[in-house]
Parts: structure tokens; C-alpha cells; sequence
């Protein structure tokens, strides 16, 4: 319920900045559809901390999350050992997605998508990983590396980004 | 329906059954894989089809949607993990099937069913879609301001354990479609950023908010091991099963007919179509009990529903911008990048692609079905694909998938923000699906909002534009209507809870 309430509030907090950020806009004639919008999310904001405020906490109800069944309250309040560990996990795969971002600019798309692929499957499935395995998957790097040049390049002739390399 | 047979030729061109079979093929392996959900699956996709003819890029949209449906079945049938939620009635019976050893009789079923109610909810589609597309006609700038307001309320109860959650969502969208350059008076809009100068594009958006959020649950399942799946193939199984299946006439007449209404009422979707075709199915056995025991009927009745829905969906998005799904809503995206806006345009100015995209549809439930059949004895293999591999290979997609569109890197960091937003977002009940649709048809709420408060102004007001004349009024009652039904599921779940 508290974590509810804290982001209900976020939620009109970050409301009522957007609406006072209206007023910086040069033409207030553009700010007419924002403001409709803002004023929405705003009362459905005071809804939100309401509903958590009557109805205490909520008992799970099936939510569509990209298109899977999930649990709406089970996700957050799982806690322990586990979830800890996935914790890590979900901070080492944000930070090597971003340096990923910063790499493919200075070695291009095929490169550093490559490197991608095995520095994140060594470094996430660090804990069984072999010399087979090892070998396996910078294997499988390479043919999936392979095919998306064949298929963008060669196939579908785009552009991807441009480095160093190609 | 002259139309229709006159583009059918255009689906038929050796390109275009290639590109049909290859989606066909990857859907069925994409529905069947526990991991990657079919709307992520059609949302990667579409900026692939930016760079094929519009005609080729909407047949592999359209095969992949149609086929993930069917592949959510393998799934669900030989692990008990649906692999989308229109096959979550699939399981109550195709589970236990698989664990007395009956798994390929199973899958058989699955598709033969799936063919038989795909093709009466494409008849349907066909025959409906082209009248009601001009009843669009009438509509002037209040009515499609509204229309676009019933979609999200649509999708904000369909999608989300909240209906204030899935409101708020709809309109954190609708804000996002505004910013960037303002398109009626060119003023910049909520751009905190350099990157945000270009506005918000929808491929950024369909893929971060879909792909991104997968990406952190997969990694956060690195560790989850799923059950092996016991398939024996048996032989000359297939032409039995087809006999057993056609003498299921009512079964299959329930599914179908079910599937098909479900499929027409805007954002019911296909885990509803299901789950009432199998209720009804087993009020009406002889033998109720049996149901949830591995009953075969439970299958058919249960997939003939699910793929019966398929086109009927497409009606009310074809017509009036409205998707019955999130997989269709991605659909309707990878629809305007090619330009093509649905209402009765679509079938005046653009009745070439608009037809032969409906005849891939009906040879993509032929194709899936033969498909289905043949991989069904190797499907499990997809299964035992580790994450970390799903992990490094839907990011490198996403980002090739964003970049390619317009070649900027901004767009790849949009992507990625409002990916890791929605992940959180996840985390409280929030659901892309809305916040997708109001990026979407945000464009086309604020430009008849506009319009129609300036025919306003010079002539009745308003409030009373906005809010008088029948369309209106219909469209607004619709929205409420929509509202109130997913306020009273909300009530009827905690109330049962209590109870419990």
C-alpha cells in the first residue's frame, strides 16, 4: 500500500509540474491539447491515491503485461534471496546495455553487436560457464552476428550504424 | 467481397507467399517460445517492414499475428505456460492431454481447429469490414476525437489490473505524442532534450515499451528451469485426428461462432474468446466432468475461439483505429508507418494493399495449420532456448529495429528510457498496452480536437459540439459503457477476494 501511495503521489506530483510547465510554452494556443491531457492525468492521479487510501491493500487481480498473464501485486512484493540476485542481474544487463549504446558508435552496428552478445551471455551466465560453453556461445554470436548481415546488408540493403569497422 | 477476389491474385506472387510462409513459420516458433510474447514479437517486426513494399510488409505483419496466436497453443499444451493469453484456455485440457501421452493428438487438434475457426472468422471479417468502414465516412472531427478516447478507454480496461492505472497510461501516451514541434502552429512542446526535438516516433515507442520491459523479465528469470516436455510421436495419427475433429461439428460451431462475436467487440480479445467458448462447450457436453481432464473438446473448443477471433479483431481497427489487442494496436502501428490510415480510405485509395493484406490472412490460416502440423514433433526444441541468449538477441534487434527507421540515434535512446520506464512501470500494475495507443492515436485525438474547437468557436460552442448529436453521443455512451464494465470487474474481484 505504501509503495502504491508513493507512486500515486509521484504520479500528481509529476502532473501538476507538467501543468506548470504549460506556461513556459511560446504559443499558449499549442498548450490547449496538453493542458486537456495533463488535467486528465492529474484527476486520475487524485484517483489513484484515493483508491489506495479506501481500499487499503488490493488482492491480485491477473494483469496484461506485454501480452503475459502476471500477478499486479505479486511482482513488487516478492522479496528474498532470489529476487536479490535478479536484482544485480537487471543492474549489470541495464549498464551493459548503455555501454553497448556507447560502443556501437565508435566500433559500428555488426561489431560491437557481436562483442554485445558474448560479453552479456559470459558475464550474466558467468556462474555454469566452461570452456565449451564459452566456446559455444561466441559460436552462436558469430552466426547470429552473420545472419543480420546477410539479412540487412545483403537482403533488405538499410543502413546500420557506421564505425570503425563496417 | 468483389474486391476482395479481385486483390487475392496480389498475395499470391512468389515474394509475397515466401515472406507469408517465412512469418508463418517464425510466429508459430515465436508464439511457442516461453519468453517472448507475441505482441514484442510483431512489434520487432514492423520496422523490418518499413524497407519492403507496403504490401509485403503488412502480409508478414499479418502472418506473424495470425500465427503466434496458434503457436501460444505448443506452449501452453506441452508445459502448461500459455504462450499468449488467447491460449490460456487451451491449457485446462491440452496439458493434461500432453501428460497422458497424447501431446501430438493434442497439437493436431490445436491446428486443425484453429484452420476451421480462423477461416470462419476471416468469411466474417471479409464480408463486415468493407460497410462498416463507411459508416467511418460520416464521421466528422468530434466523433473520430472520440473514437480515438473509446480506444484507449478500450484498452485501459482490457490491459491493465486498474482501470485508473490503464487511464493514466492512455494519457501518459497521449502527453508523449505531443512532444516534439507542435503540427498546427510549429511550436516546440516538452522538449527538455535535443533528442526529444523530433517528437516521439511510434517505432521507438513499440519497440522500447515491448521489447525493453522482456528484456529485464528475462533477465530476471536467468535462473528459472523449465519442465521437459514428454512427446512421443505415434504414427498415421494425423488423418484419425482429423476425422475425430471434423465429427466435433457443434464444438467446433461454438468456438467459431463465440470467437468470431468475441473477436467483433472492441478489446475483448482472444484469452476471453477462449475461455467463454470452453465454458459454453462444457455447459452443453453430455459429460461436463470430463472437461479439465484432458477432454479433447476442451481443445477445439478452446482454439477454434482463439483463431476464430483473429479477424473479426481487425474490424473494428480496420474501420475505426480501434485494435481489439495489444498485438493489434502494434499492428495499427506498422500500418501508419506505411502510410495507410484506417476508416474507409483504406479501402477507396489503398484497396490494393488493404485486400491482398486480408487474402495473406485467410492463406495464413491455411499455412499455419500445415505448418503447425509438421514442426509440431520438433517445437519443443524452442523451448529449451536459454534467456541469455533471448536476452542479447531481442536488444541487438531492438536496437537495429529503432535505428533503422530514421537512422538516429536519438530515437535508439528514446527507445531505451521509455522501455526501462515501463519495466518499473510493470512493476505497479502499469501496462504498455494503453500507453502504446496513446502515442498512437494520440496524433489523430489532438488534430480533430483542434479542428473541431475551432469549428466550435464559430458556431455552436464547445461543450455542445463536443457533446450533442447521436454519433456523439453513441461513441461517448460506448466509452463509459467501457469504463464501468472493467470499474464493476474490479469490484466483482475484490469482492471475491473478500469472500474467499
Amino acid at each position: 500500500m505504501k509503495k502504491d501511495l508513493i507512486v500515486s503521489l509521484i504520479l500528481l506530483a509529476g502532473s501538476i509540474a507538467l501543468y506548470a510547465s504549460l506556461s513556459l510554452m511560446e504559443e499558449p494556443a499549442a498548450a490547449s491539447f496538453p493542458r486537456v491531457v495533463i488535467v486528465l492525468m492529474g484527476c486520475l492521479g487524485l484517483v489513484l491515491i484515493i483508491q489506495t487510501l479506501i481500499a487499503g491493500q488490493r488482492p491480485p487481480r491477473p494483469v496484461l503485461q506485454n501480452n503475459h498473464v502476471a500477478d499486479s501485486a505479486k511482482a513488487p512484493k516478492d522479496s528474498g534471496a532470489a529476487n536479490r540476485f535478479s536484482f544485480g542481474t537487471l543492474v549489470v544487463c541495464f549498464v551493459l546495455i548503455l555501454v553497448y549504446f556507447v560502443v556501437m558508435e565508435k566500433l559500428g552496428f555488426y561489431v560491437s553487436a557481436f562483442l554485445f552478445f558474448i560479453i552479456l551471455t559470459f558475464v550474466l551466465g558467468r556462474k555454469d560457464l566452461t570452456l565449451h560453453k564459452g566456446a559455444v556461445r561466441i559460436g552462436i554470436a558469430f552466426i547470429f552476428t552473420a545472419i543480420l548481415y546477410v539479412l540487412f546488408n545483403k537482403l533488405l540493403v538499410v543502413q546500420t550504424p557506421k564505425g570503425l569497422f563496417f | 467481397m468483389a474486391e476482395f477476389i479481385q486483390y487475392f491474385p496480389l498475395a499470391l506472387t512468389i515474394p509475397n507467399l515466401l515472406t507469408l510462409i517465412l512469418g508463418v513459420i517464425g510466429g508459430l516458433i515465436l508464439g511457442a517460445t516461453p519468453g517472448l510474447s507475441p505482441t514484442m514479437a510483431v512489434a520487432l517486426l514492423v520496422p523490418f517492414t518499413f524497407h519492403m513494399n507496403p504490401i509485403t510488409g503488412l502480409i508478414l505483419l499479418g502472418a506473424v499475428y495470425t500465427a503466434t496466436v496458434a503457436g501460444g497453443a505448443i506452449s501452453a499444451i506441452l508445459i502448461n505456460i500459455p504462450g499468449a493469453p488467447a491460449n490460456i484456455a487451451t491449457l485446462l485440457d491440452g496439458h493434461p492431454m500432453a501428460r497422458q501421452g497424447k501431446s501430438q493428438k493434442a497439437l493436431y487438434m490445436c491446428f486443425i481447429s484453429s484452420l476451421i475457426g480462423g477461416l470462419f472468422g476471416m468469411v466474417i471479417m471479409i464480408l463486415f469490414t468493407p460497410p462498416m468502414a463507411k459508416i467511418a465516412l460520416k464521421f466528422g472531427p468530434s466523433e473520430m476525437f472520440w473514437v480515438a478516447i473509446f480506444g484507449i478507454t478500450v484498452m485501459a480496461g482490457l490491459s491493465s489490473g486498474s482501470i485508473a492505472k490503464g487511464l493514466f497510461g492512455g494519457m501518459f501516451g497521449l502527453l508523449i505524442s505531443t512532444i516534439g514541434y507542435s503540427p498546427m502552429l510549429g511550436v516546440p512542446r516538452f522538449v527538455f532534450h535535443d533528442v526529444l526535438i523530433g517528437g516521439v516516433a511510434i517505432v521507438p515507442a513499440l519497440i522500447g515499451l515491448f521489447a525493453i520491459p522482456q528484456v529485464y523479465s528475462l533477465a530476471e528469470k536467468l535462473n528459472v528451469q523449465i519442465e521437459r516436455p514428454d512427446y512421443k510421436p505415434q504414427k498415421g495419427i494425423l488423418l484419425k485426428t482429423l476425422i475425430d475433429n471434423l465429427k466435433m461439428v457443434k464444438t467446433l460451431s461454438i468456438g467459431s461462432i463465440v470467437g468470431t462475436i468475441i473477436g467483433v467487440i472492441p478489446g475483448a480479445g482472444g484469452q476471453v474468446s477462449g475461455l467463454i467458448a470452453y465454458d459454453q462447450v462444457r455447459k452443453f457436453s453430455k459429460k461436463p466432468e470430463d472437461f479439465g481432464k484432458g477432454n479433447p473438446e476442451g481443445v477445439v473448443a478452446a482454439e477454434s475461439a482463439n483463431n476464430a477471433m483473429v479477424g473479426p479483431s481487425l474490424i473494428p481497427l480496420l474501420t475505426l483505429s480501434i485494435p481489439g489487442s495489444p498485438t493489434a494496436a502494434v499492428l495499427l502501428g506498422g500500418l501508419l508507418i506505411h502510410g495507410l490510415f484506417p476508416g474507409p480510405d483504406l479501402f477507396l485509395n489503398n484497396a490494393s494493399i488493404t485486400y491482398a493484406f486480408i487474402a495473406s490472412l485467410v492463406l495464413a490460416q491455411i499455412a499455419m495449420c500445415i505448418f503447425g502440423l509438421i514442426m509440431s514433433r520438433y517445437s519443443y526444441m524452442v523451448m529449451s532456448v536459454p534467456n541469455l541468449y533471448m536476452i542479447a538477441a531481442v536488444t541487438v534487434l531492438a536496437v537495429y529495429g529503432t535505428y533503422s527507421v530514421q537512422n538516429s540515434f536519438a530515437d535508439v535512446i528514446v527507445m531505451f528510457s521509455l522501455g526501462t520506464l515501463m519495466y518499473i512501470g510493470n512493476k505497479f500494475g502499469f501496462s504498455a498496452a494503453p500507453v502504446v495507443l496513446g502515442i498512437i492515436l494520440g496524433p489523430i485525438a489532438e488534430d480533430n480536437f483542434l479542428k473541431g474547437k475551432l469549428i466550435a468557436e464559430t458556431d455552436v460552442g464547445v461543450f455542445n459540439y463536443f457533446f450533442s448529436g447521436p454519433m456523439n453521443l453513441v461513441i461517448i455512451l460506448l466509452c463509459a459503457v467501457s469504463i464501468s464494465y472493467s470499474i464493476y470487474g474490479e469490484i466483482k474481484t475484490i469482492k471475491k477476494s473478500k469472500e474467499g
